[in-house]
């Protein structure tokens, strides 16, 4: 089961590469979200209340819940495509299941006891194919959707290496990404408000 | 103690957004930031204490305290008089002032967290202190800047995130799950050195955002100049001086290890990259905050560099931060003031300033000198300590190098500042007056600071930086 979860997370990954319409994005995040609440749930057999309770609201209340309902609200339901950058189609998906590939081929080679391989491949697969969004993509969205597909690659990391951190720290390092994120949401509305498109194209006026 | 203040902040910047009257909202602000030295008194009283698992006191954060404390109750000074001249309204200005204390409290925690994932954590809330204060005036400008500063810091947190994690396994692999900034120190010795890299090499690409240094440094130049000029005060001084002591946190935790010089390297190479950019661009910018933006880099390059020589280099490289926070505030300030005369940023439609406003030509003439590293002034001691520690380290052809690459950005601020001074230009939305001498007096204040440093070096400023760098290797 944990395998399979692990795999199908990849296979978003390879998927959200080649997406063109918004509202695919937002539901492959929710996708996600709850996938990697499986994924943590599973993992941490010997788990008190304390910390399933962080992990729901983490995961499931966060990830696959908030924001994708959040970048809803900001798109108003409509389903617009979003403008890809220079790799579009089939070559994005190439280049993340390249992405994939090289993570699985850097995760092999790093034989240490406390590493989990298959986590750790998805994490660097998370990470590079939302850096890979955030550089191919114009549509400001596109950029939001890809820094949380960074964000669920971090989450993996953090599973990957087995790094626990203090509930107060936890607490505050999710206060910081859910501020953020719905920030970054205010600012996206007064982006399409203001200049009545999200294209990239038109936050060029700061220039040398 | 730094909790309640954390708290405080909390509360005080929500009841500060919520209050419409600008004076009171303005008197909120100063009994903060009273409240703010007083908690840097008490860290300087209490230094090698720690007050929980999470945070301490040390000499480098109350080094950094104290800059802060100076810096945002010049800035507050200077907010008064802009939301005046420019009649912002309350709303804003509320939003401007809880943003100010939300910001100020989070450098506050940076500046003596004990614990590296609580460090992260304030790092991350100064994106968002910042992104508020960046979008102050509203318009086209400022929106693009506070979209791409948050987009740009988010990204590159979440990349320093990740080095946290790295270091996490370190510390687990030699039986420890602690990941306090002693905690490691201690055990780095024994951690896996590879990890340790791979931790490093992220923390600087992330933390490079707030330092002003490359790889992410393009977000920091638009944010300085699309936000008000006391803004963008605060970013080329506090924030980049919160940026430096991430930095330092983990240099410092693995400064005992093998990989000290691999981290010499890696920094020297981010400060000269950094450098190289501050001077190609020094040369093509004709907007005057994005000038200073770029002189800022310079200075973090500088700092940086001189950091990585070890021994008197790291005397000269918070030297150096303390003298350019001081000095590149004024100026900014300063340019507050020109904008509200001339109406403009550019420097074409700028002149004769010297003969239109004394005290404020003054300011200028004096922050040129003082930021291009002429003695008196204290960044020329701490520029001749880091090429001594070049030499030191036997990096003759690097001085060489980061010399010409300094003289090159020298060229182009002097270019533009005397013309500014001096050159009589036409401008037909020049507003003569909007200058007062006394609207000056705080940024003479300060450049006469760095000035008294450079000529006299207080021993209070000697010995207390000694104290910061005693733990580092010489």
């Amino acid at each position: 089961m944990l395998n399979f979860a692990v795999i199908v997370f990849i296979i978003s990954l390879i998927y959200i590469a080649k997406v063109e319409m918004i509202r695919t994005y937002i539901g492959l995040l929710a996708f996600q979200g709850f996938l990697l609440f499986i994924i943590a749930y599973l993992e941490l057999v010997e788990i008190d209340i304390l910390h399933l309770s962080f992990i729901l609201l983490e995961t499931l209340v966060f990830k696959a819940l908030f924001v994708p309902v959040l970048f809803l609200r900001i798109v108003r339901y409509k389903n617009h495509r979003n403008n890809t950058g220079p790799v579009k189609g089939y070559y994005s998906v190439f280049i993340a299941t390249l992405i994939v590939a090289a993570s699985f081929m850097v995760a092999h080679q790093l034989h240490y006891e406390n590493l989990q391989v298959k986590y750790f491949t998805a994490a660097i697969a998370s990470i590079f194919v939302g850096l890979f969004l955030a550089i191919n993509h114009r549509d400001i969205l596109t950029h939001l959707t890809s820094y949380m597909v960074i964000e669920n690659g971090i989450f993996l990391l953090s599973l990957a290496l087995g790094s626990e951190m203090p509930m107060f720290v936890n607490a505050a390092i999710l206060l910081d990404i859910f501020t953020s994120v719905l920030i970054m949401g205010i600012f996206f509305n007064r982006l399409k408000d203001y200049f009545q498109n999200t294209e990239i194209g038109t936050l060029s006026k700061l220039k040398d | 103690m730094i909790e309640t203040f954390l708290i405080v902040t909390a509360a005080l910047a929500l009841v500060t957004y919520a209050i419409r009257n600008i004076m009171v909202s303005h008197g909120l602000v100063f009994a903060y930031f009273i409240f703010l030295s007083y908690l840097g008194y008490y860290k300087w009283q209490h230094v090698g204490e720690h007050s929980s698992e999470y945070f301490f006191s040390d000499y480098l954060g109350v080094i950094f305290m104290a800059v802060l404390i100076v810096v945002s109750f010049s800035s507050a000074l200077h907010y008064i008089n802009f939301a005046k001249s420019r009649e912002v309204p309350p709303s804003d200005a509320a939003l401007h002032n809880a943003g100010t204390i939300f910001f100020t409290g989070a450098i506050t925690g940076v500046l003596f967290s004990a614990h590296f994932g609580v460090l992260w954590a304030f790092v991350e809330a100064t994106t968002i202190g910042a992104s508020v204060l960046i979008y102050h005036n509203r318009n086209h400008e400022s929106l693009e800047a506070t979209w791409k500063y948050l987009f740009v810091c988010s990204i590159g947190i979440a990349i320093a995130f990740a080095g946290i994690l790295f270091l996490g396994m370190a510390s687990q692999e030699v039986g420890s799950e602690d990941i306090t900034y002693t905690g490691v120190k201690a055990m780095a010795g024994k951690m896996n050195p590879g990890w340790l890299k791979a931790c490093f090499l992220l923390i600087v690409t992330g933390f490079s955002v707030k330092m002003g240094l490359v790889p992410l440094f393009n977000v920091d130049i638009d944010a300085k100049d699309a936000s008000p000029s006391q803004v963008g005060a605060s970013l080329s001084s506090v924030l980049m001086n919160a940026g430096f002591v991430s930095i330092y946190r983990f240099y410092d935790a693995f400064s005992a290890t093998s990989i000290v010089s691999w981290m010499n390297t890696l920094l020297i190479i981010t400060g000269v990259s950094s450098l190289f950019f501050a001077a190609v661009y020094s040369l093509r910018v004709r907007n005057i905050k994005r000038l200073f933006a770029y002189s800022s880099m310079e200075h973090a390059s500088l700092a940086i560099i001189a950091f990585a020589c070890g021994g008197v280099g790291y005397f000269a490289a918070i030297l150096h931060l303390i003298m350019h926070s001081l000095t590149k505030s004024s100026l900014f300030f300063q340019v507050s003031q020109m904008h509200r005369i001339y109406n403009t940023k550019w420097d074409e439609g700028i002149g004769s300033y010297l003969k239109i406003n004394p005290m404020g030509g003054l300011v200028i003439l004096l922050g040129f000198l003082s930021i291009i590293g002429l003695p008196p002034s204290g960044l020329f001691i701490s520029e001749v300590m880091m090429v001594q520690a070049l030499v030191i380290n036997n990096l003759w052809w690097l001085a060489v190098v980061i010399i010409g690459l300094v003289l090159v950005i020298v060229y182009g601020l002097a270019t533009r500042m005397l013309g500014i001074l001096f050159i009589n230009k036409h401008n037909r939305d020049m507003n003569i007056r909007g200058a007062s001498v006394w609207e000056s007096a705080v940024q003479l204040t300060l450049i006469l600071l760095v000035f008294y440093i450079g000529l006299f070096r207080p021993a209070v400023v000697v010995d207390t930086i000694k104290l910061a760098i005693q733990s580092l290797p010489h």
